[in-house]
């Protein structure tokens, strides 16, 4: 094995919580690596987050391999900067090899191993694991270029608060968790804020008395493997969970606020964007699937002799829809002054110089193994629906640091 | 957890295995799902016209149906019309409910639910100040539609409202009718 710094057995791309926890399992594997950071350890939460947001799952789910939470908060809901400086202890209590403020230009292949261009020189190793995760670029639709001249265009990477936004009407697009937060607090702000709503999830924050997300661990559903899931590129592609730190977030509150919700935006044409009809169906399905998540979880309290110590089911009213949503807005003349893009993300493997994407694009992997060396991490159900979560990259890092250093013998060896 | 899921069996009539076989041979050949349906329509006399559907394109080629189908269209004597024919909107209201039907009764098929019978009402709100003329911000077409499904099958509430929610998902005519669709119209 080699020990060069600019030719490690191992290069991790990223030093968030996927590459440190790979970064650990590594060091106790003996795997000699490097992270190459393009920022600062946990860059993107420094810098791609707006200044209002915690995170959605509590506390106690927010650990880190051999650093579980030790606050004193255990149901809270942290803001970003204490999970930042958790992910600085770490990264120095487990020595991480970081090296920052590097960015990667290009990944190619030489021979068994890979060439690591960077903006500090190349480096050479054998192994790649890409951990910049699955949030680089927005998915911003085409159509956006369509937007009149002078309205302000963000996604939740460049947004950090209401008052930056100018005055005068905003156009929210997407109702998953980050379109939720936003347009609750830019029309609290005293924008008026329309919510586009196209497909998407809908969750309380608490059900019978507990968290949902702790019920999705106690039932099983964040464990089932990738492998036993039925059209597994469907379920990757799903919405992400609508939860928002410490309370219930949804369509009805937003409405009782004054909020307006149309459906899904389908484009913007000579200055108007155009709404969908579908409002009511993409609703109706995401009352129907809390629902079947809200049956499986009364299930296991039956199943469970708990009785009486576990609060009694309540089912929440489905969605309102308006009588008659709007399916057009004339932007500039109805007032909108800005759009946020709410509508997800991709991972930016741009400087990737290898065949393995399919005709869309996507990394093609199995559970994280991309092959003949190369992984990826912290993508949408990598291997359960655990990987996405802060505490559930470090089962994804042991197993593929096991499959990375279960094939080493034999690359080295060829 | 042990999950154990007992794959009921339906008969509704929908061969879903060869939409499964299909859906995977076509993942492997994008130029084969593109197809082009087709209708050709002539004017009889007044507003009475007949459509003719027999042939499009698919699968790579020209392809036919196995016979030819007409479709008249007219409209009823309160527009001072022949009514050889239901009014071309009626016809896209029962092209919805057609859809979603089919798309219920594949849907049920594929999740093992027995369906005994399936109605559907569909009814458009329109204004005819839009089509008269009368008034420039109403717009042509349906201002409102509403489908309602009367459902009986072996299968609870919840699982027949979400044969009907996923139907509407992948429905072509929904689709045509709630989002926008280029259209161009050319003169030979």
């Amino acid at each position: 094995m080699t020990n060069n710094k600019n030719n490690p057995t191992t290069v991790i791309i990223g030093a968030g919580q996927s590459g440190l926890a790979m970064s650990r399992e590594l060091t106790c594997r003996g795997v000699d690596h490097l992270i190459v950071e393009r920022g600062r350890v946990a860059n993107s939460w420094r810098s791609e987050r707006w200044d209002s947001l915690k995170l959605l799952s509590p506390n106690w789910m927010n650990g880190l391999p051999g650093q579980d939470y030790d606050g004193s908060d255990h149901d809270g809901y942290m803001d970003v900067a204490e999970l930042i400086g958790r992910f600085d202890r770490y990264a120095a209590n487990i020595s991480a090899p970081v090296r920052a403020e590097t960015t990667v230009l290009s990944v190619e292949r030489t021979g068994t191993g890979f060439r690591v261009q960077t903006d500090d020189g190349a480096i050479d190793c054998d192994t790649l694991v890409m951990a910049n995760g699955a949030c680089g670029i927005p998915n911003v639709p085409a159509f956006a270029s369509e937007l009149p001249a002078g309205m302000a265009s963000h996604t939740p990477h460049s947004y950090k608060r209401p008052a930056d936004l100018p005055d005068g009407r905003v156009l929210v697009v997407g109702a998953s968790a980050s379109g939720l937060q936003l347009a609750r607090e830019i029309h609290a702000s005293g924008r008026d804020v329309t919510l586009a709503v196209g497909g998407h999830l809908r969750l309380p924050r608490v059900y019978r008395g507990a968290d949902i997300l702790t019920w999705m661990e106690i039932i099983g559903a964040t464990r089932i493997p990738y492998t036993e899931v039925d059209d597994i590129e469907r379920v990757r592609r799903t919405p992400s969970l609508p939860l928002v730190a410490d309370e219930t977030l949804d369509l009805n509150m937003l409405q009782d606020m004054g909020v307006e919700i149309a459906g899904r935006l389908a484009t913007i044409r000579d200055g108007r964007a155009l709404f969908s009809g579908s409002l009511a169906n993409v609703c109706a399905a995401a009352d129907l699937k809390m629902n079947r998540l809200f049956a499986a979880i009364d299930e296991w309290v039956a199943r469970s002799d708990l009785g009486d110590l576990i609060e009694p089911a309540e089912r929440l009213a489905s969605v309102r829809i308006p009588e008659s949503p709007r399916l057009q807005a004339d932007l500039l003349g109805e007032g909108y002054r800005s759009v946020v893009w709410a509508t997800g993300y991709r991972p930016d493997f741009g400087w990737l110089r290898l065949p393995v994407f399919d005709r869309k694009g996507r990394l093609v992997h199995d559970g994280g193994v991309v092959g003949d060396g190369l992984y990826v991490m912290g993508l949408p159900y990598l291997r359960q629906r655990r990987s996405t979560f802060i505490d559930g990259v470090g089962e994804d890092a042991n197993a593929l640091a096991e499959h990375l250093t279960a094939n080493l013998g034999r690359k080295l060896a060829a | 957890m042990n999950v154990q899921t007992v794959k009921k069996s339906a008969d509704n009539g929908v061969n879903v295995e060869a939409l499964l076989g299909a859906r995977e041979a076509l993942s492997e050949a994008p130029a084969a799902a593109q197809f082009t349906w087709r209708a050709n329509c002539e004017w009889l006399n007044g507003v009475h016209s007949r459509s003719t559907v027999e042939g499009f394109f698919g699968l790579g080629e020209e392809q036919r149906h196995t016979r030819a189908f007409a479709i008249e269209a007219d409209h009823p004597p309160q527009f001072a019309a022949s009514d050889a024919g239901a009014t071309p909107v009626e016809i896209v209201l029962s092209a919805l409910a057609s859809c979603l039907t089919a798309g219920v009764a594949s849907v049920a098929q594929n999740r093992g639910i027995q369906l005994h019978s399936v109605k559907a009402t569909v009814e458009g709100d329109m204004d005819m100040y839009g089509i008269l003329g009368i008034d420039a911000d109403v717009r042509n077409g349906f201002s409102a539609i509403r489908v309602n499904f009367d459902i009986s099958a072996d299968a609870t509430q919840e699982e027949v409202e979400a044969l009907v929610a996923q139907s509407q998902k992948r429905s072509a005519v929904f689709d045509i009718v709630t989002n926008p669709t280029n259209v161009n119209v050319s003169v030979a």
